[in-house]
């Protein structure tokens, strides 16, 4: 072949290639969104994740999340590598010193969805799980700061006049990554118990006044369990040899990990739950910065939160946001902005329908539609506005007002601060937990408790003394464990002191009766079976080494006898 | 004056000669490229924090209290318990596939090591994550109440006495990390070492079998000596990745900043699964921090690999049988 032919074939070769291109460009754009990737936030992962999947599969949109931690969404969109990112907690705050700089990149806050901070635990009594534990905001600060390491604590006990709580260590689960979870939570103790906080931060060698942290400062030597990322630190506290355990994640967390969650106790002296609604109502008083031309537009200051007075808030209730990109700067591009346009004029439109079932609170309407203005100045951005009376959002209503917030149920009588409990279930456990005779606040519970306060005689007087970890009646103590645990069943046996007159319990004793939960967390004592044990492990390795060197012994012993007779 | 003896090695030798030079030389240059590079890199922190880095058991660059006397001992600990667990296993299990399995056995005992050593090692971290770790605890609680006199198996906050006490202060100890990574290290010590086991001169094994010698004589005094470098470079092979080991230790650790001797009590640290935790959420001087940080683990793994290669250098590997 001649070069000039060669050179010839390449050129029509060429154009035919760039024909082709120039003809499907355009024709794909059309069809198909530009790929965009965040990072960030964990807290909200599960919301976002639930709305990827439904825009990949209604408009063939492929947006990638990577739930790595706040800070690492902050760093990353920083950096530019990240086209969005998802984070709790605004740019320039000081943790230890240090400010964390705002990108040089255009950048602008858009709240996406709402939710409570739940403290999700791991409990058993009688090796039943405990699903209606409650705390107060101080309790909560006192066991993440290591002031409260026993679950039959004073303070836990008060906070739960129906549970029988053992004597079992508890065990903070923290998150060993840059979170902006650890901040909410951090936020809030520095805001609401200030003393306490700074106290724990100077223990673990931090200059005090520690303020918020991303980092959860953990004291060397204390029982703090460090994990990384939200399915980190609740993977651990699922788990069976996790007893004893409490974190701190988004309240989706424990409801897809099938555990429950603490309720706090309010203001108004009520224990509530982290719901869709009692979320809704305590963000009503949430401060937001109004400021158009602020950078910190749309951040949420939450002080009044803590403190609001309406008995169904839950007092740790916050938006989470994304940052979102002002200007087409590289990596971000105008194709990209139509992607990310259209996917945030979903989720804050439609997406917000589910942020209830997948254990999140949908926004109120004045932050959508400041959430659309925001959606406005990403470039490349859909033009023209949606049309926000169409949006199937569970808070709006024709007067503006917050529906969902309006409607949200009372909290129960039995959830007031005061002798008694109720025996619902939380978040992802639901089942219920039945609680003391004397703390189910009459009605419901007076029966149960009537019926099976019997068997409890026996396990009372040893029972009692179980709270102490080595209690002197360590051989009655297990006996009487076990009573505890069988009354339940053999309950109609007469026994116990029992009022005629309200069919409560005068004696203490009979706490050990109801069912397994109520009975009294009985400790053993190894003191008597490790005798047994001892001689039983003396055995085994004796047995051992006769396993192992008792065939080359016989053997040598035979070959000699074998030689012997040989010999002779 | 004597003459000098010159053979004209000839064009194909002096190519091989040359590329192999230049084989050698490009590792070399590759290894101090990244030295250089991590030390360049590392050299803002490094030179804030002065001598502190050595000492420091704190991790917070932002707020300049940083350092790696806590996590490089973590490091080292994890690495040792992994040795203690592996080399036992790697040597019996050398020793049964070259010495004593029956041929057929043999060749699918060789696939199952090396397939464990393909298994990638985040496979090993979420196996020992969500099902070892609850599996080990009965074993390091009987550690712990029976052998916590001595002073690395004493676990705070664990009460012997009391049968319920939760087993959580277990948890997430440098011991189920230094399993995990021994189950990783296992099968590589293993390979190089069967390897090396099967090479024994056979005249040597037949003349001990001639002398009378049963079969674990033979292997006492023919094979074992004539091995002894493989297993040394087995063992330093395996170090070098438990050292470095990540994604296992990241899963399974739960990281603390502090030295923390007691191998059973939950709170480990190890530089490799510092650098996977922090790196993405670092900032400029804390890319630098955690670039001085893996500085420190590069100098500790060329330390170790080096006194390695001189013992192997030493006990003239393959010829100690003589």
């Amino acid at each position: 072949m001649r070069p000039a032919t060669v050179s010839r074939l390449a050129l029509a070769v060429a154009s035919l290639l760039c024909a082709l291109l120039a003809f499907h460009a355009p024709a794909a754009q059309a069809a198909s969104f530009t790929k965009i990737s965040g990072a960030g936030s964990t807290w909200s992962s599960n919301a976002l994740d639930q709305w990827r999947r439904n825009v990949a599969s209604n408009s063939g949109m492929t947006v990638n999340y990577a739930a790595l931690g706040s800070s690492v969404g902050r760093e990353q969109f920083k950096n530019g590598t990240a086209d969005f990112a998802v984070s709790e907690i605004p740019y320039g705050l000081t943790e230890a010193g240090a400010t964390d700089a705002p990108p040089k990149r255009g950048y602008a806050y858009m709240p996406i969805v709402a939710g409570g901070t739940a403290f999700m635990y791991n409990l058993k009594i009688g090796g039943k799980k405990v699903t209606n534990l409650r705390l107060s905001g101080e309790v909560v600060t006192k066991i993440f700061t290591g002031k409260i390491t026993m679950w039959n604590h004073p303070e836990i006990r008060a906070d739960n006049p129906g549970l029988n709580l053992p004597a079992a260590r508890v065990i903070p689960v923290v998150r060993s990554d840059g979170s902006g979870t650890t901040a909410q939570l951090t936020t809030w103790m520095s805001k609401q118990h200030p003393a306490l906080w700074n106290d724990y931060c100077g223990r673990a060698g931090r200059s005090t006044p520690c303020g918020m942290t991303s980092y959860f400062p953990v004291v060397p030597g204390s029982s703090h369990i460090a994990k990384s990322g939200s399915l980190g630190v609740s993977g651990f506290t699922k788990q069976g040899h996790a007893e004893g355990a409490i974190t701190y994640v988004e309240y989706s967390y424990a409801i897809t990990t099938g555990f429950p969650v603490a309720k706090m106790l309010n203001a108004s002296g009520y224990y509530v739950e982290p719901t869709a609604s009692s979320v809704a109502v305590a963000l009503l008083k949430a401060r937001i910065n109004e400021d158009k031309n602020s950078p910190n537009y749309l951040t949420q200051i939450l002080d009044n939160v803590y403190r609001s007075a309406d008995r169904r808030t839950y007092t740790l209730s916050s938006y989470s946001y994304m940052i979102i990109p002002t200007k087409a700067e590289q990596p971000f591009t105008t194709a990209k902005g139509k992607t990310l346009g259209t996917f945030a004029n979903y989720f804050l439109c439609d997406g917000q329908q589910q942020a209830e079932e997948l254990g999140y609170s949908p926004l109120p309407r004045n932050l959508v539609q400041a959430g659309f203005a925001q959606v406005r100045k990403i470039p490349g951005a859909p033009a023209g506005s949606t049309d926000i009376a169409k949006c199937r959002n569970p808070t709006f209503s024709a007067d503006g007002s917050n529906t969902l917030a309006n409607n949200a149920p009372y909290p129960k009588a039995c959830d007031k601060r005061g002798p008694t409990q109720c025996a619902d279930g939380t978040a992802g456990a639901k089942e219920k937990t039945p609680v003391k005779p004397g703390a189910t606040g009459g009605g419901s519970g007076g029966g149960t408790g009537g019926a099976s306060t019997g068997g409890g005689s026996g396990g009372g007087s040893a029972g009692t003394g179980g709270g102490a970890a080595t209690g002197g009646a360590a051989s009655g103590g297990d006996t009487a464990g076990t009573a505890g645990t069988e009354g339940s069943t053999a309950g109609a046996a007469a026994g116990g002191a029992i009022d005629p007159d309200t069919g409560e319990l005068i004696s203490d004793g009979g706490t050990g009766g109801d069912t397994s939960v109520v009975g009294n967390p009985v400790t053993l004592a190894a003191g008597e079976s490790g005798g047994l044990r001892g001689v039983l492990m003396a055995l085994s390795a004796v047995l051992l080494l006769g396993v192992v060197v008792g065939p080359p012994l016989t053997a040598r012993a035979l070959a000699a006898r074998n030689r012997r007779k040989e010999g002779f | 004056m004597p003459r000098r003896l010159y053979a004209d090695p000839g064009l194909p030798d002096r190519v091989f000669r040359g590329v192999a030079r230049g084989g050698g030389g490009l590792v070399l240059a590759v290894m101090l490229l990244v030295g250089g590079f991590l030390l360049y890199r590392a050299w803002q922190a490094l030179s804030r924090a002065g001598w502190s880095f050595l000492t420091t058991e704190a991790w917070e660059p932002d707020a300049g209290r940083f350092g790696i006397a806590a996590v490089l001992v973590g490091t080292v600990l994890i690495a040792l318990v992994a040795i203690v667990v592996a080399v036992p296993l790697a040597v019996g299990g050398a020793l049964y596939i070259s010495e004593y399995a029956p041929p057929r056995l043999r060749q699918t005992l060789i696939g199952v090591v090396d397939l464990m050593a393909a298994v990638p090692s985040v496979v090993y971290g979420l196996w020992g994550l969500f099902f070892f770790e609850g599996q080990i605890l009965p074993t390091a609680r009987w550690i712990a109440t029976y052998l916590s006199w001595i002073p690395i198996f004493e676990v705070a906050g664990a009460d012997p006495n009391d049968p319920l006490a939760p087993e959580t202060v277990y948890t997430s100890s440098t011991l189920i990390a230094g399993v995990v990574v021994a189950l990783m290290v296992a099968p590589i010590a293993c390979s190089v070492m069967r390897e090396v086991f099967s090479q024994a001169p056979v005249g040597e094994r037949e003349g001990a079998f001639a002398l009378g010698a049963t079969r674990w004589g033979m292997i006492s005094s023919v094979v074992l000596p004539f091995g002894k470098g493989g297993m040394i470079g087995g063992t330093m092979l395996g170090l070098g990745r438990a050292l470095g080991e990540t994604i296992g230790v990241y899963l399974i650790i739960s990281p603390v900043f502090e030295i923390q001797w007691h191998v059973l009590q939950s709170g480990s640290s190890s530089v490799a699964a510092l650098i996977a935790l922090r790196y993405g959420e670092a900032s400029e001087f804390g890319m630098s921090a955690l670039m001085a940080a893996g500085f420190a683990l590069f100098l500790m793994t060329l330390v170790v690999n080096f006194a390695a290669s001189s013992i192997v250098a030493r006990s003239r590997s393959g010829a100690a049988s003589e």
